[in-house]
Order: structure tokens, then sequence, then C-alpha cells
């Protein structure tokens, strides 16, 4: 594979975003629509005591992807009510056209005590070509489990043969690496399927190989058929020290499959890293791969886990 | 209607005379019978933490088998640990439910984890005894029973039941948070879900029990027993404000059913409430009815939540409740 950078596409500091959003243009993930491309992300706002709420907005480009021609100027999804699990933010969205209804499977975050937060996977509808969702239920529809006991997140949804498939993240284990620093948390990517994209069977097990260590964090899977193979791109970072050091921090990884089931991981095919220098030189993260008119476009972050926006590569033929 | 014969208070962790981890609250006892004795189980906890907040963890009793208020063994140290760093019981295993599964107990359980907006949150986990009920080990680290899109948070009071080789866990679910001057509320009613094994759940997905106290009425504690062609069940309620003290504290309920699915609430039946005066007189909780040598025995917690302990009550009547 080899991916040629078409650059930053989007920077969140040109643009009025609604609910008192600054900074943060996250995970972008595309809908094709007739018309045009809707990039939701997810933003931030601060609230009352100076702690950050993910919220989801949009960004319309024209169908080559080169021009902004509408941007989100209203609230696409609300958070949840008091204790609920979406209550401080939703961060990412992923969004898969069925029919004549949009699915968004949301991460939503609720913050904790003794760790900073936790997270499940919820589902809204639109019906407006993704303008609006609303939201079934007040809960989750993939939460924790025996196995899983935390950090749901990260859904990306397929239709093939007929069947939803999910790929994912759970968390595994909250680990201090420091005494006197808060724990980090572990997590791995893993895959369910459905038959009603409500109702979920797992496979209860890590489905991508760890290279780096045990405690590498797995996350943002994003999977495409071409050529008779399945490719799933996804980001991957050691579990401490991943913030300022670049070193430590995202990388985009790679594996590929013939059964969905199945997956070899092989890093050195991704056919992208990070630049020299620029705006995606120190991490790259939250990969979402589309297909538009023939061609197989990457959105992804880069520094500072898309403090500055989103960028966009093509996939060479 | 039940007529019950109150026997007394049988534990209260704060009378102990040795030295011992239990400080305070027997809450939610759950028995499992044995040759010469019954266990009762139940939560109970350590002085409060350097912070001012309490965990709970699964304890019991041994009762001597002819004479239930003889406690002939008091339970060392916690018999499951808590969870780990952000699991969903790493603050507390409270409520509980035992069973034998032939050669297994198991224990389900509310986890208790703490959260910023509102004080907690609870989903309900297996833990399991291959030594006849002395110690347990949790099936993994997360529950069994977790969040879904009507049951969007605090999964718990479970009380879990065997009929006809399958599989029974009534519990309740939280249905909102109400905002208060002080911290926030939670609304929670009795569910079921079904099982063939026990760890792998279907949720009925509906309130069994139509609320009395109006919408905002706390259900808990669906404790179900199967007599005479009927399935009974004694529970909790509370109002969701004032609760602390006699005026909206816990009460007795009681509704029965011929097929587990609808479930007719006649709270009179329960013949269960608090007393003139004494450890239960502001309220009563967390009933457990079983059957042991030909009687009929109601256990359950009495004032500020089972602070001060678990006590007894024997049936008198109907007599068709008792063995022949």
């Amino acid at each position: 594979m080899k991916w040629s950078k078409l650059g930053k596409k989007f920077d969140p500091r040109e643009y009025a975003l609604p609910n008192n959003c600054g900074e943060f243009a996250q995970s972008p993930q595309a809908l094709v629509i007739s018309d045009r491309v809707r990039v939701y992300f997810s933003t931030r706002e601060k609230d009352s005591v100076g702690k950050y709420i993910s919220r989801i907005a949009f960004v319309d480009f024209d169908k080559i992807m080169q021009n902004i021609i509408g941007i989100s100027n209203h609230t696409v999804i609300e958070l949840g009510k008091l204790g609920c699990f979406d209550e401080h933010g939703i961060f990412p969205i992923n969004v898969v056209r069925d029919r004549n209804r949009v699915l968004a499977y949301t991460t939503g975050w609720n913050r904790k005590v003794s760790v900073s937060a936790d997270a499940s996977i919820g589902l809204a509808i639109s019906h407006d070509d993704g303008l609006t969702f609303q939201k079934q239920g007040k809960g989750p529809i993939l939460s924790a489990s025996l196995n899983e006991p935390f950090l749901i997140g990260d859904a990306y949804v397929a239709l093939h043969g007929g069947l939803y498939h999910m790929w994912y993240i759970y968390g595994t284990k909250w680990k201090k690496f420091v005494e006197s620093d808060p724990p980090d948390r572990i997590y791995k990517i893993a895959h369910a399927t459905s038959e009603d994209g409500l109702n979920w069977h797992r496979d209860g097990r890590q489905i991508i190989a760890d290279r780096l260590n045990a405690d590498e964090c797995q996350a943002l899977p994003t999977v495409f058929h071409r050529d008779g193979k399945y490719h799933m791109y996804f980001c991957y970072r050691q579990a401490h020290g991943f913030r300022k050091q670049s070193n430590n921090a995202y990388r985009i990884g790679y594996a590929y499959s013939n059964d969905l089931i199945n997956w070899e991981r092989d890093d050195s095919k991704a056919g992208i890293d990070v630049s020299e220098d620029g705006w995606d030189s120190e991490m790259q993260c939250y990969p979402h791969t589309f297909q538009l008119d023939g061609k197989v476009y990457m959105l992804y972050n880069g520094n500072e886990f898309g403090r500055f926006g989103f960028g966009l590569a093509v996939l060479q033929e | 209607m039940f007529k019950w014969e109150k026997v007394g208070k049988i534990f209260d962790p704060r009378d102990q005379k040795n030295e011992s981890w239990m400080q305070e609250f027997a809450q939610s006892p759950s028995v499992l019978i044995y040759e010469r004795h019954v266990r009762v189980y139940f939560c109970s906890r350590p002085s409060p933490t350097l912070d001012g907040q309490y965990l709970s963890f699964l304890s019991y009793i041994d009762l001597d088998r002819e004479n239930l208020f003889k406690i002939v063994n008091i339970c060392k140290e916690p018999i499951l640990k808590l969870g780990a760093y952000g699991t969903f019981d790493e603050f507390g295993t409270n409520p509980i439910s035992v069973i034998r599964n032939q050669d297994e107990v198991r224990v389900y359980y509310a986890g208790w984890t703490r959260c910023e907006s509102v004080p907690f949150n609870g989903a309900i986990g297996l833990a399991i005894s291959h030594d006849n009920g002395d110690s347990f080990t949790r099936l993994g680290e997360g529950p069994v029973l977790s969040y879904s899109p009507d049951e969007p948070f605090l999964l718990g009071s479970p009380r879990i039941r065997k009929y006809g080789g399958k599989w029974y866990l009534w519990y309740v679910s939280g249905k909102e948070w109400l905002q208060t001057d002080g911290k926030p509320e939670p609304v929670y009613k009795i569910r079921m879900a079904s099982s063939g094994d026990g760890i792998n759940w279907v949720k009925f997905g509906k309130d069994l029990i139509e609320s009395k106290l109006g919408e905002h009425e706390c259900q808990a504690c669906p404790d179900v027993i199967f007599h005479d062609g009927k399935y009974h069940m004694f529970f909790s309620y509370r109002y969701s404000h004032n609760y602390k003290g006699k005026e909206g504290g816990y009460r007795i309920g009681y509704a029965s059913s011929v097929d587990m699915i609808n479930w007719s609430r006649l709270d009179e039946m329960a013949g269960m409430s608090v007393s003139e005066h004494g450890w239960d007189s502001e309220m009563v909780s967390y009933p457990h009815v079983f059957m042991l040598d030909a009687q009929t025995y109601m256990l359950y917690q009495g004032n500020e939540m089972g602070r001060s302990g678990i006590g007894l009550a024997k049936l008198d009547s109907p007599k068709n409740w008792i063995a022949k």
C-alpha cells in the first residue's frame, strides 16, 4: 500500500463551531452524500470546572475533497443526561449509510473517580442524511462485559455479505507506570457481528497482535475491501509517555485479512508514516478510510491528537 | 395475607466482642443451607477509608441449623476481593445473592464504581466458589449484566433463582438521576433476565412491578420464592427523597405471578412492617424468604439501611407454607 498525502484539510480554529467549541477536530469520519462529503469530527468545549467535553460537529467538502462548502452550526447529537454513559462527551462517531437512514455509532464518555473515565458504544439514527441524529435509548448498545471490563469504544461498522460487522476497542487494564501519576489505560481491537446493527455478538478476543509490547494501546480500526482482500488501518502507541514524546506517540498500523476473522499485522506495509516536519510530524492517529469515485481516501489526525485539525491522504493505484 | 412473627435481630457487626474487620452494616442477607448449619451471606463494611467513604465486602455467619440464634462461625476476612482499577466492582460488592450449582456455589452481586457527576454506578457480576462457599473468585473482570439502551445505569439488587433447569435473575435498573440540593438521587425499578447457563443473559426489558409511590418510587431486592403453583416476590420500596428516616424509608412490598412475567402487586399481603420501636422501627428492607426444616423464614435488615444488622422472622400463616 502507498498513500499520497494531500495535506491538512481542516483547522477548527478557522471556523465558528456550535456549543462553544474551538480547538480539536478529532477522528474525522466521512459520509458520502449525493452532492458532498460530510466529515464528522469531535471538537471540544471546556465545562464549568475547566475539563473538556467532546461534541460532534461536521464539515462538508465537495466531491473532489478540495473545497469546504458547509459546516454544522447546530447540535448534531445531544450529550447524555445526568449519569448516562455519554454525559461527558462523544468521541468519536462512526456513520454508516443503511438503506434510507444513517446509523451513528458513538463512543460516549463518563467521568469516574479512581480512573479518569469510562466509555461505551451507543447508537443514534438519522433520517435527514446525517444532519441530526436521534439516540436509541439512554443507554449504550455495547458496554463492559465479562472479559471486556471497561473502555468500550471506537466502533467502525460496515456491512459485508448482509451481516453487520463492528470493529471496536475494549480496555484490558488500568496500569500505574509511575506511582505519583494517575493510572494509564490499555486497550485492544476486537470484532463483533450483528444481524440488525443493534444486537451484537462479540468474538471475545483481541484480533490484532501486539507489536510494541503487551501494554500496546490499539485504537480506531477502519476496514475496507480492495483487490480481494480486507485491509485494516488503526493507530497504536505506548501506554505511557505518549503525549509528549513522539517516539511513544500514535502511529498508523496496518493488517490484512482474507476472511474478516484472521488478521495478519504488518505495519511495514501501511504505506503512510509521520512527516519530516509539519502538522503530522510527531504523531498520526485516528485513521478513517472511505471510498469515493473509485478512489480510497484516508482521513487522519496529526500532532496533539488533532488539536489543530485533520488531514487527508489518497491511496496510490 | 402473610403473618410473620418477628423473632429478633440475629447479627449486628457492632456487637462483636472480638476484633473483626466488620465494623458496621450487615446488608442483603442470602442463605445457603448446609447439613448442620445455615450460612447467611451478607455485605459488611470496615470503618470508612480516609476520604470518609465506605467499601462493602461479601461476608457470612453460620447459624446452628437447630437453633438459628446460635452463631457457630463468623467470617474472618472478606471472601471476595474487590475489582482492580477502573473495574465495575472496584469500590464494593453489594447487594448479593447466593445459589448452589452442582459442585460450585455462585454469588451474583452488584459491583460499585464511583463517578464524578453522580456518586456511583453499578453493574452485576458473578463470582464462583469451589470450596463449598468459603471463598469466591470472580469469573471475569467485567460484569455479566451491564447497561443497555433502556437500562442505562445502576444495575443492582440481583436475586438469582433456577426453575426448571433455567436461570432467572431479578434485579433493578436505574431509570434516571434526579437533581437535588445535595447529591443526585437515583430512581430504579425491578426487572428480570433469563439464561441457559447463568452467564449469558437475555433481558426481559420491562419494569415488572407497578409503582405505588409515584413515578419516582425506588424498588429493590426482588426476592422470589415459588410455592403452591405461584411465584411470590417480596421486595423493598421507598421514596426517592427523604428516605433515610422513618417517613420515606424502605418498606417491604409483595407481588405474585403465575408466569414470572405478569405480577400483581399487593403490598398489604406482605405482612411485614416496621416495629413500634427498636432496631427495625424506621425501616425494613432487603427481605430474603427461605424454607428450612418445615418452616418458612424471612431475613431482613432494619434501620439505617442495615447499619444495625440482620433480623429474622418466622411465618405463622398461611399454614400451607409450612411443610407437611
